[in-house]
């Protein structure tokens, strides 16, 4: 992990589960969700995707990300915890890009507040890609 | 009163401009702003934002010593 919030290279099945045990021993936590954004192979002018190069603002990504948490905290009163972990650097087709966890008491704040989590992520980390062909 | 920034460039905003960063002088944004573009054409064909000390522009400002300017395409995380 480059800091909280940005990780060089693809998000693992390992550093999945590792992210998923964070926040395990709350147990008002009745409600878990969890969104996982991956690279799709998507083809433009006869050439597929392999991979994307991701670049980031790193200082004003975590930034970003701490102000997406505040939000979506003030937003959403029985949410727990939200991580938000984003890859810098080389992540292949079908390796997961982006890793999003809301914990709340019950399930309807902890759907909501990923949703809400993910759009402002798209929205406001300083984020770049380049599609590796 | 002109001041010395540190510009930083991101994304397609790097390829257009050549470089990640560079020192540039200028007294406000909107005349940075104006001089990025004649100096890097390229940048006029990009709808970027800009950040100043790592918050996002909402309108011009004035500039001063060791501000940092970021050149901000539009995000694409996710």
């Amino acid at each position: 992990m480059r800091n909280r919030y940005l990780v060089g290279g693809p998000i693992t099945p390992i550093l999945i589960s590792e992210l998923m045990t964070l926040g395990s021993d709350d147990t008002a936590a009745g409600a878990v969700s969890i969104f996982i954004g991956k690279v799709r192979d998507d083809e433009t002018d006869g050439k597929r995707v392999t991979a994307i190069e991701y670049s980031a603002y790193e200082e004003m990504a975590v930034k970003a990300a701490e102000e997406v948490i505040s939000t979506v905290r003030a937003a959403f009163s029985d949410v727990r915890s939200v991580i938000i972990v984003h890859s810098l650097g080389v992540v292949k087709a079908g390796e997961a890009s982006l890793f999003l966890m809301v914990t709340a008491g019950h399930r309807d704040h902890a759907t909501r507040a990923c949703r809400h989590a993910l759009e402002m992520v798209k929205e406001r980390l300083p984020v770049w890609k380049k599609e590796i062909y | 009163m002109a001041a010395e920034v540190r510009v930083l460039y991101f994304g397609a905003a790097q390829d257009a401009a050549g470089r990640t960063d560079e020192q540039l002088t200028a007294g406000d944004t909107a005349s940075l702003r104006n001089q990025l573009i004649s100096k890097y054409p390229a940048l006029n064909q990009i709808p970027f934002r800009m950040a100043l000390n790592k918050t996002l522009l909402k309108e011009e400002s004035a500039l001063r010593k060791s501000d940092i300017i970021a050149i901000l395409p539009p995000f694409q995380g996710g």
